[in-house]
Formats: C-alpha cells, sequence, structure tokens
C-alpha cells in the first residue's frame, strides 16, 4: 500500500486534490481510498487529507500514521504545530512543499527529516489562471507523479473530480494542461517503502462519570479570542497605500472580523495578527488605497500568545 | 418614506468591537459581518442564547470572541433557552438578588437550519409567549456548518450538497424559499427586520429602532457565503449588494405586523446576482437555463408588484 498525506489551508484543495490522487490510482487499477479530515475550522484552517492505494485491499482506515509521502499545500504550515505535519514522517518518507524555494533551504527552515521536493505550485497557478485557490489538480498531479502514477488517468480523474464539482469544461481543460505542466516539472523521488513501526501498544482508559458543572466545557473570560492569531491563514495582506486613503471608513465598517480600526486621522490600522485576508477591505475601497500584496512567508495559525 | 433617525452616517457607526477577532469563521463570513454590526448597538450587557450552526464557532472552547456572555442550545431549542434565561434574569431582578442596572438583553443566535426549520415550532412558542428577546438569524441558505446540506432557506435554482444538478433536476433546488418573515408576522411580534451586511446603517438603524420594543425582536440577517456560495471571500460585501439592487433581498421591517420597505431598489435583473455565485453557475454553463432564471426572475417581480400595491 502506498499512503499520501495531504497538508492544507481549508479553501486551497488539498481534499479535492486527495480525491483526485485515489480517482487516478484507482483508473490506474489499484483499490484506493481516500478521505478529508477537518475539525469544525473553516478556510484557512489547518485540514488534511489522506489517499491510500495498492494492490491488495486497503484495511487501514482514519488517519495516517505512516505516509510514503506528504503533500504541503502551503509553505506555512510548516511552521504551523497544529497541522501536526510531522507526524509519522521518517527519513524515507518524500515531502513536497509547494514553495519557489529551493529544497534545501526548506529544509534549512523546517528541520524536519523527511526527503523534501519542492514546485511553486501557487505561482504558477497565479501566472496560469489568475486565482490563488485554484491548485487542487495541481497538487494531484505532483501527488501523482510522485506516487509513480501515469498521466493519462490523472487526465482522466481531474476531469471527473473537477466535473462533479461544477466546473466549467473549458476551465477543466486548462486545469489538465497545467497539471501535467506540474506533473513533468517536479522533481521526482526515488520511492521507498517505510517499515512500519511494531504494534503500537493500546491502552484503555475509562472514562470518570463528572457533574455537569465540571463535565461540560466552560470559559470563564471575556473576549480571550484574541489569544489565538489568525493572521497566518492569509495567502494576501491588505496593504495600505496612505496617500490615496481618503478617510471614509469603508474598509472598518466591512471587515468581518473587526481587524481595522481607524486612527485619529482617519486611516485605517490593520492588525495583522488576526486579518485573515478575506480582501473584502481591498474590494470596497473607493479609492484603491487598500492593495493586496502576496503573503512571501506565511505566518502561523492558531498560535497562542 | 422611511428614514434613518439616529444612523445618519457611515462614521456614526461606533468603533468599540463586541466580537473579537480569533475565532474560526471563514474569512469573509457575511454572517460575521452582520453580527459585528448588530452588536455595535446592542453592546456587551447580553446573554447570547447560541443554537448549534456555524456561529458555535465564536466560542469554542477554550475562547471566545464574545464580550458578552454565552450558551449553547442544540438547533431546535435556543428560544427556550432564551425563556429560561430571560425568566432567570427576571426572578433575581424581582428577589432584589440582581440589581435592575445589571440586567441583560438575551438574544438568540441561529442559522437558517435552526430558524426556518429545526426551531420554528420552539421560535413560535417563543414569540406566542411575548418573550422579550432578540432573534438574530444569520441566513445563508444552507446548512452550512456541516457542508452546505438544502435547507428551507434554500433558494430555488441554488447548488447545495443535496440538492446537485441532475437530469432529474437540471437547476438544482426544485423547492421555494421559505418565507419566514411572513410566519414571524403571523404571530404579531412588535419588530421583525431584515438587514444586509452591505447596509451598515440600515442595520445599525434598525437595531436601535428595535430597542424601544419589548417582547420578540426578530431580526433576518443575509449571511452572504463565500465557502457554500463559491465566490471569492472579497465580493462579500458586492454579492449583498446585489441580493438587495436585485430585489432577491428585501430590506423591510414590520412594527406591529406593518410592514414598511426601508429602501426599494431599482432592481437589476436577478443574473447580475445569480452569476456572480458559484451555486448558480449551472444556470448559465455549459448551457443558459433561461427558463429557471425566468422563473427567478417572475417571482421577484411579482414580489415586488404587490408591494407596490399594498403601498409597504
Amino acid at each position: 500500500m502506498y499512503a499520501v498525506r495531504f497538508h492544507g489551508r481549508g479553501g486551497q484543495g488539498a481534499k479535492t486534490a486527495s480525491r483526485i490522487l485515489g480517482t487516478a490510482a484507482f483508473l490506474s487499477g489499484y483499490q484506493a481510498q481516500d478521505s478529508p479530515i477537518y475539525g469544525a475550522e473553516r478556510r484557512g484552517a489547518p485540514v488534511s487529507a489522506f489517499t491510500r492505494f495498492g494492490r491488495e485491499p486497503i484495511r487501514e482506515r482514519g488517519g495516517m500514521a505512516h505516509p510514503d509521502l506528504v503533500v504541503v499545500a502551503d509553505a506555512s504550515l510548516l511552521e504551523d504545530p497544529a497541522a501536526r505535519l510531522s507526524d509519522g514522517i521518517t527519513e524515507q518518507t518524500i515531502l513536497f512543499v509547494n514553495s519557489p524555494l529551493h529544497a534545501e533551504q526548506i529544509r534549512a527552515q523546517s528541520a524536519l527529516p523527511g526527503r523534501i521536493t519542492t514546485l511553486g505550485v501557487t505561482e504558477i497557478a497565479l501566472q496560469h489562471f489568475g486565482q490563488r485557490e485554484a491548485i487542487s489538480a495541481l497538487l494531484g498531479a505532483v501527488a501523482a507523479r510522485l506516487a509513480g502514477l501515469q498521466q493519462e488517468p490523472l487526465r482522466q480523474a481531474i476531469a471527473r473530480e473537477l466535473g462533479d464539482l461544477g466546473v466549467a469544461p473549458p476551465i477543466i481543460e486548462r486545469n489538465q494542461t497545467v497539471a501535467l505542466m506540474c506533473y513533468e516539472s517536479v522533481q521526482v523521488m526515488a520511492r521507498e517503502s517505510v517499515a512500519l513501526p511494531a504494534t503500537i501498544a493500546t491502552t484503555f482508559h475509562t472514562p470518570v462519570y463528572e457533574s455537569p458543572s465540571r463535565g461540560t466545557a466552560r470559559i470563564s473570560a471575556t473576549g480571550n479570542s484574541v489569544l489565538r492569531e489568525t493572521g497566518g491563514w492569509r495567502t494576501f495582506r491588505p496593504v495600505l497605500v496612505a496617500d490615496k486613503c481618503n478617510g471614509c471608513w469603508l474598509c472598518f465598517v466591512y471587515c468581518p472580523d473587526g481587524v481595522i480600526s481607524m486612527n485619529t486621522d482617519d486611516r485605517p490600522v490593520i492588525d495583522y495578527d488576526h486579518c485573515k485576508g478575506c480582501q473584502i477591505c481591498v474590494h470596497e475601497c473607493p479609492t484603491h488605497a487598500l492593495v493586496a500584496e502576496r503573503e512571501q512567508e506565511g505566518g502561523v495559525a492558531w498560535t497562542a500568545r | 418614506m422611511w428614514q434613518r433617525e439616529t444612523f445618519k452616517k457611515i462614521k456614526q457607526v461606533p468603533g468599540e468591537e463586541h466580537v473579537l477577532p480569533g475565532s474560526a469563521l471563514c474569512a469573509g463570513c457575511g454572517g460575521l459581518e452582520s453580527l459585528r454590526l448588530a452588536t455595535k448597538v446592542l453592546g456587551d450587557e447580553v446573554v447570547y442564547v447560541n443554537a448549534a450552526g456555524c456561529f458555535t464557532m465564536l466560542a469554542a472552547y477554550p475562547y471566545t470572541s464574545f464580550k458578552g456572555s454565552w450558551l449553547y442550545t442544540t438547533m431546535g431549542s435556543a428560544p427556550a433557552g432564551a425563556q429560561g434565561v430571560r425568566d432567570a434574569l427576571d426572578v433575581l431582578i424581582a428577589k432584589g438578588r440582581l440589581p435592575k442596572s445589571d440586567n441583560l438583553k438575551v438574544v438568540v443566535l441561529g442559522g437558517d437550519g435552526s430558524t426556518y426549520d429545526m426551531a420554528l415550532s420552539s421560535t413560535s412558542g417563543a414569540m406566542h409567549r411575548g418573550l422579550d428577546f432578540y432573534y438574530f438569524c444569520y441566513d445563508n441558505e444552507a446548512y452550512g456548518n456541516t457542508g452546505m446540506q438544502l435547507s428551507p432557506a434554500t433558494p430555488y435554482g441554488a447548488r447545495t450538497a443535496t440538492s446537485p444538478c441532475s437530469l432529474q433536476h437540471p437547476s438544482g433546488a426544485a423547492q421555494e424559499k421559505k418565507d419566514i418573515f411572513e410566519i414571524w408576522r403571523a404571530h404579531k411580534p412588535p419588530y421583525i427586520a431584515t438587514v444586509a451586511p452591505r447596509y451598515p446603517l440600515d442595520l445599525e438603524e434598525k437595531f436601535a429602532r428595535a430597542a424601544a420594543f419589548t417582547g420578540p425582536k426578530m431580526f433576518l440577517a443575509l449571511a452572504a457565503c463565500p465557502t457554500g456560495w463559491l465566490y471569492d471571500p472579497g465580493e462579500t460585501p458586492e454579492v449583498a449588494k446585489l441580493a438587495v439592487e436585485t430585489g432577491l433581498w428585501p430590506l423591510k421591517e414590520a412594527i406591529d405586523g406593518v410592514v414598511t420597505h426601508t429602501y426599494v431598489p431599482k432592481r437589476k435583473p436577478v443574473e447580475a446576482y445569480l452569476k456572480l455565485q458559484g451555486r448558480f453557475r449551472h444556470l448559465f454553463e455549459p448551457i443558459v437555463q433561461t427558463e429557471a432564471i425566468q422563473h427567478i426572475q417572475a417571482r421577484v417581480d411579482a414580489y415586488w408588484e404587490r408591494a407596490t400595491r399594498e403601498g409597504s
């Protein structure tokens, strides 16, 4: 069995990438299984997805403790403990990181043991689609290449999965073309199977009854959500071009998360620790005084101060 | 002609925040945008009674975005929970155990799945008893928290996880959106209003006006939803604006059952609104489903013709 774990942020297409890989493997004649996992979090928050395929029936279910290949859709996840990216990674694991940086640079930053390969998939997507979130087919293609699948089943899998999502045929075709470019461009790593460690000892815990006052989660603080930073969700950051701002307050009014405040000169002050990068302020600014800048190094989502 | 009395200029929107950042709600959430603006009038002296839904994420253990109190209930019972909280406050004040100055507002937060569907009987009961509370429905027209399944608030033609486009139903959802405003109005609560996040002064004014009434104060907020409606998060205000400008989301209030439209749009063709969202893309690609689009337009036209005839 070959096991692939995808890590992304909600909305980047990690789940769809995992489905594309699973379908491509199935169309190649393998038994295949794919499933995503996401908590109550949303767009921008860490999510993972698992694809398993092999010649034999796949009995394993659920989370993936020993991946052969880990696909990282967003380099900021490398720094994010909530993403649990390093789980089960050994020297043999192939680690693909979506980043324009060289593998050696990523290795120097992250200290992960796996064998790293990189490709700037988001840059490729921006160049060809002009959209920041259209990377599911491209990630699926990279994973298919690293997992040793052929091009034709990959093409079909992209058509099927994107078709199911209601993507229009011309856009599917463009996705296929660009995905095959990524397929060709990614540097291939020789495939080595991870030796499973001996059976993990299991212990059982019997829960003890607690009265509701103890057993129910209670928060005895007010407004402590600010302790949690959501700045790492951003792909683009809104930046103020001060001399264009006419002080109209609209960015402050429309910001759903309330991370823009107005200073005494009627200029917006953006709380980048919490701004999720939705770009509402950029869209609504009547004088184009707020512009979107691509985040170069993603921050860390969900860190507690 | 309806006029705003308290909120006339954008710079009257209070600067203080009452729903703090750091929550797990999606970037660009239209429901959060509406709630944030509403709380600028409601303040912090509030007990929120939250039906399970997306807003659960606002107070997911161990963090809360609220400076006020928060109580969690099932999807079907938030108005009943509000009754309990209101009664407890009244009893404590009557017995002198809570000074009158420490009285709190009780505000129900419910999504459309809860409001239009599971909590409908509980809401009806609360209105019937004349419970003194606010009801804030953030309507994103589907069960969003569980992955955008069809709800009774889903409009005709929308694609959801459980109303896919198929040969039998090429235009997605076959049912019409339930008219919850009229269901509420039949109960004759003192105040009902619809709001949309792109119309902040209209929204603030309605919350300011509602404060004068004792009894159920019912709010229906358009929660434009980038995740479920499939558009870029930055377009939330634009989508909300087009919902209003096409006439699909009328901005109105009802005082003791008497309806006034607080803004009468010139009514752009509904295509302008539909085209912006992935959930309606199948109406335009690969072939234009003219009949379905005309059906949506005809219903909007009929609504506004009746509204004009009735002079509301």
